[in-house]
């Protein structure tokens, strides 16, 4: 008998009738993971400590609608005394000493962390293949990539190895996965979910955020990991609510904007084809649709190369060989240490990050650079709340293409960032988007739409995504075995 | 314009980010940092923003902590965590050179 492929409502029940037992779901869990083994979704498994904890929750009480059931988390959110590794070689064999916030909220309700999921180093990429441990494939085809950068959790989830995970999203890194790979994702508002034991890529665009296969089981999981936390100042002091609310609630008379700049000819035409075919259904359902021009948003991308890369060169100046992680072997003084250390750690995407990220910052350089990028970055978040005076949603399509195959070129270093131009100017913002499926290219592959709102409007999008979901009605279990001789 | 960095300019970089790079590696660096340069300055085509800037999505929420005791992690396992420690201490190479050295 299979049990997690089914929806949440359905193992709640029978866990609290004791028809099924935490452990039951556990070893369902690992003997997906070992039957999809081939998918590479995971860097670290937490089996002992797993079935572990499942067979103490037997004498729990069953007290909340996601107890005992397993989650993995992405591999660059800290775990206390389970591995960590940002899918880098620096940290390789790194064991946190803390939970991450959201780590703590998730064993408070009691579920079970499974594993530590693949993913682009340091969450640097677009389609996991940055990995020091290889990339995850994409259950639809396993020649092909499953997005990036939390490519892994895509990848279990869109397999049905389990019901949740956790991503993180910088430049578009939950949406655009989750695009590829069939599933529902969530970046939340930018201090919705604090950030503290998230290791730090770039922190004024980083966000924790659920990867699930439906809408209504990822706002069940946002409805845990968010609220205002001590340790990270710029998380929210807003009210937790309850993201399920307006799930169902129908659409009728709600404005939705999209941005010519989404449906232009960077985006392939099958993808703007099916976004358009969503559209009139909306239309049908009494929503009214606009297409509109908005400014900077097509700079998004030089924005975030500048702001992105300087980031990441500030925070990760801590792998120095000295505090934790990899450390060269016999340097000869501390200089050595540091060149040689960070020369044998990272990986290539890394190196050339760090190494622009440090130009961009250094000397008159911030200025004419990082500084003019902020400015810019400013306008940008100002042109977004001006279309939201006038409308509730924006949408477009999340990805300029569907996913593409494991063996396409690597050596372009631009390519990455384009993968990721209609998911980056949400974080620009710092506004919430979410990632639906709407449908299938030709070849099988899925194809989703990105649903965007004003700030802190979670719910709202739970809302226009649930209808879609319900309208669509799409399979979106891949078969074993198609497409993947 | 040469659409490639200077060895010098390469390793000029190299330094300000603390990476050793081999000789080898300097030449596509030289490629592909410039393509990466290239790209910025795509921001020098952007006008008519002004001059406010953004550094986080919600400076408007942040508040400081209040200032009382608080956990803190076992220092014992901070140190355990560092690759070379000895007792109390994080081990590190020599830092000044010999000559003067005490």
């Amino acid at each position: 008998m299979k049990y997690l492929n089914k929806n949440i409502e359905e193992l709640h029940t029978l866990l609290k009738n004791k028809d099924i037992k935490p452990i039951d779901l556990v070893n369902e869990a690992f003997e997906n993971i070992e039957n999809n083994k081939e998918l590479n979704a995971y860097i670290t498994l937490n089996k002992e400590e797993a079935i572990k904890q499942a067979k103490e929750l037997e004498n729990k009480e069953v007290d909340n609608i996601l107890f005992g059931l397993p989650i993995a988390i992405k591999d660059n959110i800290v775990t206390k005394d389970l591995k960590t590794t940002c899918a880098s070689h620096i940290l390789e064999n790194f064991i946190p000493i803390y939970d991450a916030t959201v780590v703590e909220k998730i064993k408070a309700k009691n579920m079970i962390i499974i594993g530590k999921t693949n993913m682009d180093e340091f969450a640097m990429g677009s389609s996991s293949r940055t990995s020091y441990f290889g990339a995850p494939h994409n259950p639809w085809d396993h020649n092909k990539i499953s997005g990036g950068s939390s490519g892994g959790s895509a990848t279990t989830i869109a397999a049905r190895d389990l019901l949740f995970a956790l991503g993180t999203d910088t430049g578009g890194s939950i949406r655009q996965p989750a695009s590829y790979t069939g599933i529902v994702g969530m970046k939340p508002t930018y201090g919705r979910v604090s950030r503290y034991g998230l290791v730090a890529f770039a922190s004024s665009l980083d966000q924790i955020g659920p990867m699930t296969k439906n809408v209504y089981e990822n706002a069940l999981l946002l409805n845990v990991i968010c609220g205002h936390d001590d340790h990270d100042l710029t998380s929210s002091k807003k009210e937790v609510e309850d993201f399920t609310r307006l799930i169902g609630k129908d659409i009728k008379g709600m404005k939705i904007a999209v941005p010519n700049f989404f449906v232009s000819d960077i985006v392939n035409r099958e993808i703007i084809d099916k976004l358009k075919d969503t559209i009139e259904l909306l239309k049908k359902l009494g929503a009214t649709v606009d297409y509109i021009d908005m400014k900077y948003i097509d700079n998004a991308v030089t924005l975030y190369q500048i702001i992105a890369m300087g980031e990441a060169s500030s925070n990760l100046a801590r792998f120095d060989g000295i505090r934790y992680g990899y450390s060269t072997e016999n340097p000869k003084d501390i200089e050595e240490l540091y060149f040689k250390t960070r020369r044998e750690g990272f990986g290539k995407e890394v190196k050339r990050r760090i190494m622009v990220g440090s130009y961009l910052l250094s000397g008159k350089n911030a200025q004419d650079y990082y500084f003019k990028a902020l400015s810019i970055r400013d306008d940008m978040k100002q042109e977004f709340t001006k279309v939201f005076e006038n409308y509730d949603y924006i949408i477009g399509p999340t990805t300029t293409t569907t996913a593409y195959n494991l063996t396409d070129p690597m050596d372009d270093p631009r390519k990455s960032f384009l993968d990721d131009v209609l998911v980056i100017p949400v974080n620009m913002a710092g506004l919430p988007g979410l990632n639906i499926p709407i449908g299938f290219d030709k070849e099988n592959m899925p194809i989703g739409m990105q649903i965007i709102a004003n700030n802190f409007e979670e719910a709202k999008i739970y809302q226009l995504a649930s209808i879609l979901e319900k309208e669509l009605n799409l399979n979106l279990e891949p078969k074993r075995g198609e497409n993947n001789e | 314009m040469e659409d490639k960095l200077t060895k010098e300019e390469v390793l000029h970089v190299a330094k300000l980010a603390r990476i050793d790079i081999t000789e080898e590696e300097i030449e596509k660096y030289q490629v592909e940092l410039k393509q990466l340069l290239n790209e910025v300055e795509k921001i020098n085509e952007v006008k008519g923003y002004d001059d406010e800037i953004l550094i986080a999505p919600w400076s408007d929420n942040t508040t400081l902590r209040s200032d009382s005791e608080g956990e803190m992690l076992d220092p014992k396992k901070v140190i355990e965590n560092a690759p070379k420690h000895s007792g109390n201490y994080i081990e590190v190479p020599v830092v000044i050179g010999e000559s003067e050295g005490a």
